[in-house]
């Protein structure tokens, strides 16, 4: 067994929620089964949790301070140490890896949560665009998402045909993961014959609508060894962000990706699975190429954002069935990627190795 | 512990005000941002990324405005981080950019807070818009309450501590509130707006935005030997704990008790009223500075108000609170907790001009939130090591 | 059987958006049927921003200089149903449009009657409102030419400096099996509670779990509660006039400690309770009210009024609030 610098974390333990149109739990009844499931899999009981952090959005929640009532769920008495980011769960586990490296703590649990179905997703997203140019307007990211298609289309990078075939293996892949919400066998000639949703954008380069919730816990190496024995260690975690209006950005391209794998790492050895958080076909080849992924490369194995997109959670989500991979599937190296905001704005990148 | 010192060197914020009509959000916080760097040294290029901390986004209708901010903030091509605990996301601003540095992730962080409250109505969005709302005011009432009658207090500590801040605020030229005429009489003449707190012992609603530029040891070192004194981060916590449950006491919470023994620890603090020179602290409403005082260990239970009621917490007592005139003169919700943070770092940077406790080596800074349930405090110094230990 | 059931509640906020002098000056030129760039090195940024977006370098209002009005389709989308946050209310494009002497594109609506008439590179010009305020709606959409239509009148007389933003949404949530049992249980004027099994603490029933051990409570964990109790703690609220705000006179809030049980109900309102006479000590019965419609778990209660019984003197009684 190779040994680990004290500064080494793994993840040794995660839970994905099922992952549906239409939840009736609250969100922290959602995180109540997330925290105690990937608690359970790590092995360790709340008390053993030195770090909380959470990922959720109040506009997503409809509520101010939504976050508040979800410590309920951590067991948080005695008091625990504990931050929130208002952003996807991925991030959460971005501070609460930093935290861990100041070396203080050993164990961090991470969350990523929301109800994305008690709001159209048109009127909630317009309100994350720039407040005097693009909120008043009602441009919401499905249309963003559509511009930048058009722009690969445009470009040559992608084609209709290709972005069908995305969409058609990402829901047959879905057929094994029981956290899916959308999966099938989906034929490709027939997937184009359907209307445009948002052109040049039909039904299956859309991502479903999705209430969900993942949580994931880690641990600096001494404490991840001992409670492990095969724990997924996080080799490089690293995230940048760009111009935010879209129409100043050359949208061929995804520089904060790329300027993110090379802080993580991600060209150091060969990449054998990514988890990429993309919500839109036509994304899938610009993130792919922007983290410099080879051809050999098995891309979202779990079906993606396009299987389930429980906004907050989905790159999270990515991160723990990254680790799955090596846990489950014998795999030794992969990646992670979750993003924010419109055209891919923001990301992050987090490489994964077995030992 | 494997991490690092790590040491501000720059600190700025803006003019706070009821309405900062005069500038966008970009503007507002690019305002504190400028002034950061320019007292750092260092342009938007010397940055490696920036975290950014404000309370709900429903007050100003934009979601998740850190993607807004990115560019504004220079953060293109770097990490933009944003954090959201409640009132106290200032002080948890702070506190994950100095983790940033702290652990050699990245050599110079600028840590951004801001609040517009005047883009929208705070009340009106503490109840999501969905109807009527206490108020902040009114959900902290019943624990005010609660101390008075605990504690024995007299009435008058209030108004003393709502008299206290505001003469401070006087002396600080980016205060909100500027009272001139500010008196124990006119202080107990103001309306009472939620039984036991009178208008006057509250909190205003403001715009504003502080910003605080975060290096590390040798950053540190560079910028002393150029005569440009650094606050030290020496110690740093954080803790909440669920709103309601039977045997919670949220007017000495436990989180605000384990969250104080915690820095107070890490520095070798025994005796924080003698070891540590001055203290911010999230008073929005008066009452709470004796039940922070108490809560902290600063002063024993049931005797907080007596440091009040003798001068103590003056900025010429022996342990001054809230020199800047803290949150009951200015309160932009969201940069409320790092302006608490920041005032502590000035202090022991000698740099608090007017409002300067002569002397101040060490500081303590706090910041809350929700029903008195998140905590985040640091002890900063001017120098790795002011107990010669 | 539980069926379930949901609350829906729009959020509806008026905003209202300082510009600061950069967008001020476009928002003020949109009101004379002019487009404003900003100079930044040798690029002209349009919609101009008082930063530089690389750089963050200032941008000033000095360096602003006329583009458009017509400009070059870089990208476009078409929306065949829109949104009621959208500029249209009938079939459109969202277009990135490069306006003439600008560097960077424009986002904004095209109009044309399908999407057959759409294409990148095409050329576009503004549609502008008769009624301008200084908005970006004062553009109603683009339109295929080179030829600005519409308009007419004056511009602002004076700079403008503000702009209104006002969103409304919608929201869905359900109501969850706890908070349905509690809402039945208050139809038939009864208090419903949950028991811990690991703490043996007792939550008022639609809350569905202990916060302290992070267990999910359930049917089996109830308890009845008293519909009596004795005010802990309160305040009297002199009510501050904002948009929703439904008080006018000052109102007291009470915290009540429920008879038998370590159940408190924070901030409840008070009936039949003159403001003067609200203390602590107080014994106070629940007052139902079967005309109220559900609002999610909440307790369907009027409020709280006197038993005229004696006060409990309980010295400890104001530190029970939570
Ligand atoms: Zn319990």
């Amino acid at each position: 067994m190779a040994t680990h610098p004290p500064d080494d974390i793994a993840i040794i333990g995660w839970h994905v929620s099922p992952m549906i149109r239409r939840t009736e739990l609250t969100e922290a009844q959602m995180l109540l089964e997330v925290v105690n499931g990937a608690t359970a899999h790590a092995g360790i009981t709340n008390a053993d949790v030195d770090f909380t952090c959470a990922g959720s959005c109040d506009y997503v929640a409809g509520q101010a301070f939504s976050f508040v009532q979800n410590i309920d769920a951590f067991g948080a008495w005695p008091p625990k140490r504990d931050s929130h980011v208002e952003m996807d769960g991925a991030w959460a586990l971005y501070e609460a890896w930093v935290r861990l490296l100041v070396g203080d703590l050993d164990v961090a649990l991470v969350t990523g949560s929301g109800r994305s179905s008690t709001a159209d997703p048109d009127i909630v997203y317009p309100m994350e665009m720039d407040p005097y140019y693009l909120a008043p307007l009602g441009v919401d990211a499905m249309s963003f998402a559509a511009l930048q298609a058009r722009v690969l289309l445009d470009g040559g990078v992608v084609t209709e045909r290709q972005m069908a075939e995305i969409a058609a293996r990402c829901r047959r892949d879905a057929r094994a993961n029981p956290h899916a919400q959308v999966a099938g066998d989906f034929d490709v000639d027939a997937l184009l014959a359907e209307d445009y949703v948002r052109e040049p954008l039909r039904r299956h380069d859309l991502p479903p609508i999705t209430d969900g919730a993942c949580a994931v816990v880690i641990a600096r190496a001494d404490k991840a060894r001992e409670l492990c024995e095969n724990p997924v260690w996080i080799r490089g975690l690293s995230h940048c962000a760009e111009i935010h209006y879209a129409g100043l950005r050359d949208l061929r391209q995804a520089e904060s990706i790329t300027r993110a794998a090379k802080a993580a790492g991600v060209g150091d050895a060969p990449v054998e699975v990514a988890e990429l958080q993309t919500a839109f076909t036509h994304e899938e080849p610009l993130v792919a190429a922007a983290l410099g992924l080879g051809a050999d490369v098995v891309v979202n194995p779990s079906g993606g954002p396009l299987a389930a997109n429980p906004i907050m959670a989905t790159g999270l989500v990515r991160i723990a069935e990254a680790a799955r991979q090596i846990r489950d599937e014998g795999r030794h190296r992969t990646l992670a990627h979750s993003t924010s905001g419109p055209c891919l704005q923001q990301n992050l990148v987090c490489v994964l190795e077995g030992e | 512990m494997s991490h690092q010192p790590c040491a501000i060197v720059g600190i700025g914020q803006t003019h706070h005000k009821s309405r900062r009509w005069d500038v966008s959000l970009g503007g507002l916080v690019r305002e504190a941002a400028r002034r950061a760097l320019d007292d750092a040294e260092m342009d938007w290029d010397d940055i490696d990324a920036v975290v950014i901390g404000k309370a709900p986004d429903l007050f100003e209708g934009v979601m998740k405005p850190e993607l807004y901010l990115t560019d504004a903030l220079g953060a293109t091509g770097k990490p933009m981080f944003r954090v959201h605990t409640a009132g106290s996301v200032g002080g948890t601003t702070g506190i994950v950019a100095s983790h940033l540095v702290e652990t050699g992730r990245h050599t110079r962080v600028l840590a951004v807070a801001y609040q517009k409250q005047s883009e929208g109505n705070a009340q009106f969005a503490l109840g999501s818009g969905k109807g009527a709302s206490l108020g902040a005011g009114g959900a902290f009432a019943p624990f005010m309450r609660s101390y008075i009658q605990r504690s024995g207090a007299p009435l008058d500590v209030g108004p003393m501590v709502a008299v206290k801040d505001r003469l401070n605020a006087l002396k600080n030229p980016y205060a909100h509130l500027k009272l001139e005429n500010i008196s124990l009489e006119t202080v107990k003449a103001s309306p009472m707006m939620w039984d036991p707190v009178r208008y006057l012992e509250s909190c205003p609603s403001s715009d504003g935005a502080c910003a605080v530029v975060f290096t590390d040891e040798a950053g540190g070192k560079a910028a002393a030997a150029a005569g440009r004194q650094p606050a030290w981060v020496l110690a740093s916590a954080v803790r909440s704990e669920p709103a309601s449950f039977p045997g919670r006491d949220p007017v000495r919470p436990q989180g605000a008790i384990d969250c104080a023994a915690e820095i107070y620890a890490t520095v070798g603090v025994s005796n924080p009223r003698e070891q540590i020179d001055c203290a911010e602290l999230y008073v929005p409403f008066s009452w709470y500075e004796p039940m922070w005082l108490e809560a902290h260990g600063i002063a024993d239970e049931g005797a907080g108000w007596r440091m009040v009621e003798s001068g103590a917490t003056a900025l010429d007592g022996d342990f001054p609170v809230n020199m800047s005139g803290g949150v009951l003169s200015s309160n932009p919700i969201g940069a409320s907790g790092l302006l608490r943070f920041a005032e502590a770092a000035l202090q022991v940077r000698g740099m608090a001009g007017e409002h300067q406790v002569d002397g101040a080596k060490v500081a303590m800074a706090q910041a809350y939130g929700a029903s008195a349930q998140y905590f985040a405090m640091w002890i900063v110094a001017n120098s790795l090591d002011p107990f010669g230990s | 059987m539980t069926t379930t059931r949901s609350v829906e509640a729009t959020i509806r906020f008026p905003y209202k958006r300082s510009l600061g002098p950069v967008m001020g000056a476009f928002m003020t030129a949109l009101t004379e049927q002019r487009f404003l760039g900003i100079r930044s090195g040798e690029r002209v940024l349009c919609p101009p921003r008082e930063w530089d977006p690389d750089t963050a370098a200032d941008l000033s209002a000095d360096d602003l200089v006329e583009v458009g009005p017509a400009g070059t389709v870089e990208s476009w989308t078409w929306v065949s149903s829109p949104s009621a946050a959208h500029p249209l209310d009938h079939p459109f494009a969202f277009a990135l449009i490069r306006l003439d002497g600008a560097d960077t594109a424009l986002l904004h609506a095209v109009d044309v009657a399908s999407p057959d008439a759409l294409s990148t590179g095409m050329r576009v010009a503004p549609r502008w409102k008769a009624e301008r305020v200084g908005h970006i709606t004062d553009v109603e959409a683009f339109v295929p030419g080179e030829v600005p239509q519409g308009g007419g009148g004056a511009g602002a007389e004076e700079p403008v400096t503000m702009m209104d933003y006002d969103a409304a949404i919608t929201y869905t949530t359900p109501v969850t099996r706890n908070e349905m049992r509690a809402e039945a249980a208050n139809a038939e004027g009864r208090f419903l509670g949950l028991e811990c099994p690991a703490c043996a603490r007792v939550y008022l029933g639609g809350r569905g779990f202990c916060p302290i051990d992070a267990l999910e409570l359930g049917p089996e964990h109830e308890v009845e509660l008293s519909q009596r109790g004795t005010i802990t703690n309160y305040t009297i609220i002199e009510p501050v006039q904002y948009p929703g705000q439904t008080e006018t006179e000052p109102f007291a809030r009470v915290h009540v400690l429920l008879d038998g049980s370590d159940v408190i109900l924070g901030y409840q309102p008070v009936v039949e309770f003159p403001v003067g006479d609200v203390r602590i000590g107080a014994r106070v019965a629940a007052v139902w009210n079967d005309t109220k419609v559900a609002s999610g778990g909440g307790i369907e209660l009027d409020g709280w009024i006197p038993t005229g019984e004696p006060d409990d003197t309980d010295p400890n009684l104001v530190n029970r609030i939570c």
